[in-house]
């Protein structure tokens, strides 16, 4: 049943970006996305670790930890579509889900914020005796972000139930982690004094357990865990790539990078027949969500300012 | 791994040290020590101090100088004559020492409490009195003395000393032992939180700047301890950024003068940035807004009373050295001098025409300030006015 869970959550996310980076080809997404392709297992393993009140934080790279956490293929394609039947109503579009009776607190554009506000939350949940765990993922960039290693400091001081998810993509942008990141990642981790680990990315049973083992320490009072979640970005950094070619990595190394995929070494667990099954009621879901989005009004532009404020008289 | 953590097996997780706490007050700790606290020379297998006693005993004049200047500005404050003072009492060692291992083209780049290392910069004090006076605002030349201005912003001047370290491997001024260059960045152990502090030690490293980051760990930010401040030592902290970390007893200035100038060398010669903590701790206020008698007890005070800096050298010139008391007595007389000339010198300090602070955020003044300024010159005037009707 696990194995079956995880299949379906890779499959999923996998096939929702590609027919997302469709909609970008075809116009219906306005200004591209960041493909999670290539790094399924890393919001599979993790969000089926989580009870469904734990929460998350999420990246520009975000549409696969909030698929994940249980948010609605059609919701979320709707969302990006800008249409008014999208999760933030079409005004957050791809960087900025959010959905927090999922527990999602945000994805967020800037780079390692995400990590204080899942720090945040995570200490009021245990300033409210409650042993909600929160997740915050960020990228290998984002380790070298000052405002990351302060919530890692704060959060080991006052042991915060967070686990802090790094996706090692090796690279930032076109950046390469090893231009990048002086020292290690793990070792950026225990610098703060906070107990880090490197799991494989690609395997989504191995971060269920790595994650599994992390939030129980985090549930239990014994504060936060760093993991390492080695990774391969298998597209572009964001659709603009698609058109402009950058360069900065080889065909050999695109080769042996996507030579371990997440959704083939989840498919293999599985019986040829169920696999099939999953994949065709992933199809009609995606189907489905598609015909939802495009069937979505777009917002009316004298409503752009709504939902900034509580208030409306603010936006007058 | 201490701490058991249910379900990491071995092929899932790389093993991974416990982490350590900070030490306490009381405890003793591990670092680079070359002076007892009794005056007593002890060696180390990795750092030596190579210099002779005259050396010591010019230690030992700088110190007592810059404590002699520090009360002064203290008790300057105190009657009113300064705005703040940010004292060092406690930490001269760890200025001296790191202060006097710099060359004459290596930068520094200080806090608002390096009034000792402004001294071996040869910063006149005077300068640094105007600025807490209010007079001017940081009136001597950066270049003049290779003594960047006093940084208020907590730990924003360790990414100023790492661009100017980017910059003098640039110049290619550095990659020679003897004549290359190198930068030093003072902070204290608050500023270790700061994220500002953390890129700044992440583009030393990668770019492998020429730049020594010397923590002054004077266990207390403020009210907040160090051990709410860090789970492990913070000279630790460097191996996470991929360089090497070094902590020294800040209150002995031998074994401070000899880590400083080993971190410099490797800066100078192109191997790039350490990281130094100066374990010692700040005997007076915050500054002189601060009353540290709120949130500390008195028996810390007196545990580290007994791990004086200047006592120590004091106790090993006179036991060990043969220096006899005409040499303290002289070194009395002289900041005392030093003192009375202080005094002489802040009180005769010009006031400034506070219009004229207008004129030094902008080479061009726009109109806009211009009309403010004239609006204030104007809101002035009209006391005078009234006073002389």
């Amino acid at each position: 049943m696990t194995a079956e869970h995880l299949y379906r959550t890779v499959r999923l996310i996998r096939r929702f970006e590609e027919r997302a980076m469709d909609f970008v080809r075809s116009g219906e997404i306005v200004g591209g996305i960041h493909p999670y392709v290539g790094q399924e297992a890393i919001a599979a393993g993790v969000c089926a670790a989580l009870r469904p009140d734990d929460v998350i934080t999420s990246t520009h790279r975000g549409h696969g930890h909030v698929l994940a956490k249980g948010v609605d293929p059609a919701r979320m394609l709707a969302e990006l579509m800008g249409r008014e039947n999208g999760l933030n109503r079409g005004r957050g579009g791809s960087m900025h889900a959010a959905d927090f009776g999922l527990g999602i607190l945000g994805a967020n554009a800037i780079v390692g914020a995400a990590g204080s506000i899942a720090t945040g939350a995570a200490w009021a949940y245990q300033r409210q005796g409650k042993d909600v765990v929160a997740v915050s993922f960020f990228g290998d960039g984002a380790m070298n972000e000052g405002m990351l290693l302060e919530a890692f400091n704060l959060a080991v001081l006052w042991r915060v139930p967070v686990v802090f998810v790094c996706e090692n993509n090796g690279y930032a942008t076109t950046m390469p982690v090893r231009s990048a990141v002086a020292g290690s990642i793990t070792g950026r981790a225990r610098a703060f004094g906070m107990p880090a680990f490197t799991v494989d990315g690609q395997d989504p049973e191995k971060v269920l357990a790595a994650t599994t083992a992390a939030v129980s320490r985090a549930r239990s009072g014994r504060g936060p865990t760093f993991l390492e979640c080695t990774t391969y970005r298998f597209d572009a950094h964001h659709t603009f790539e698609h058109r402009a070619r950058l360069n900065y990595r080889s065909t050999e190394e695109l080769s042996t990078g996507r030579s371990r995929d997440p959704v083939e070494i989840q498919g293999e667990r599985l019986a040829a027949d169920v696999r099939a099954a999953v994949d065709a009621e992933i199809e009609a879901l995606l189907d489905a969500a598609a015909g939802v989005a495009l069937g979505g009004a777009h917002p009316d532009p004298a409503a752009a300012l709504e939902f900034l404020y509580a208030s409306p008289e603010v936006n007058r | 791994m201490s701490e058991s953590v249910p379900g990491l097996t071995p092929e899932v997780f790389a093993p991974v040290e416990a982490p350590v706490s900070p030490p306490q007050a009381s405890e003793e700790v591990e670092f680079v020590q070359l002076l007892t606290p009794e005056g007593e020379r002890v060696e180390h297998p990795d750092y030596s101090f190579d210099l002779d006693d005259e050396a010591i005993k010019g230690f030992y004049r700088d110190m007592t100088l810059v404590r002699r200047i520090d009360t002064e500005a203290t008790a300057l404050q105190r009657q009113g004559e300064l705005g703040l003072w940010a004292s060092l009492l406690g930490q001269e060692a760890a200025q001296i020492g790191s202060g006097r291992a710099l060359n004459s083209k290596d930068m520094v780049f200080p806090t608002y409490r390096e009034h000792g290392v402004a001294f071996c910069q040869g910063v006149n004090p005077l300068n640094l009195l105007g600025l807490f006076r209010g007079v001017d605002q940081g009136a001597w030349d950066p270049r003049d003395n290779n003594f960047h201005l006093y940084t208020i912003v907590i730990g924003a001047q360790t990414l100023h000393a790492t661009g100017y370290a980017m910059g003098q491997q640039r110049d290619h001024a550095v990659g020679d032992p003897e004549t290359g260059e190198a930068t030093i960045a003072y902070f204290g152990d608050g500023a270790s939180s700061q994220g500002d502090v953390n890129e700044a030690f992440i583009y030393a490293s990668v770019f492998n700047a020429p730049v020594v980051f010397f923590c002054q760990n004077n266990q207390w930010a403020i009210s907040e301890p160090i051990d709410r401040q860090t789970r492990i030592p913070l000279y630790q902290r460097a191996a996470g950024f991929g360089f090497p970390g070094v902590r020294v007893d800040g209150n002995d200035v031998l074994a401070t003068y000899a880590v400083t100038q080993q971190a410099l060398k490797r800066a100078r010669e192109g191997s790039g940035p350490t990281l130094v903590e100066a374990y010692t701790y700040r005997m007076g206020a915050h500054t002189t807004s601060d009353d540290p008698t709120k949130y500390r007890l008195s028996e810390d005070l007196e545990y580290w009373k007994l791990k004086d800096p200047i006592e120590r050298v004091k106790a090993y010139l006179a036991r060990q050295a043969g220096v006899d008391h005409n040499f303290f007595d002289e070194v009395e007389a002289e900041a005392d001098k030093v003192a009375a000339e202080l005094r002489q010198g802040c009180l005769a300090m010009p006031d400034p025409e506070l219009t004229d602070f207008f004129q030094y955020a902008y080479v061009d003044m726009p109109d806009e300030l211009a009309e403010q300024r004239d609006q204030y010159a104007a809101y002035a005037a009209s006391f005078n006015a009234e006073g002389e009707g």
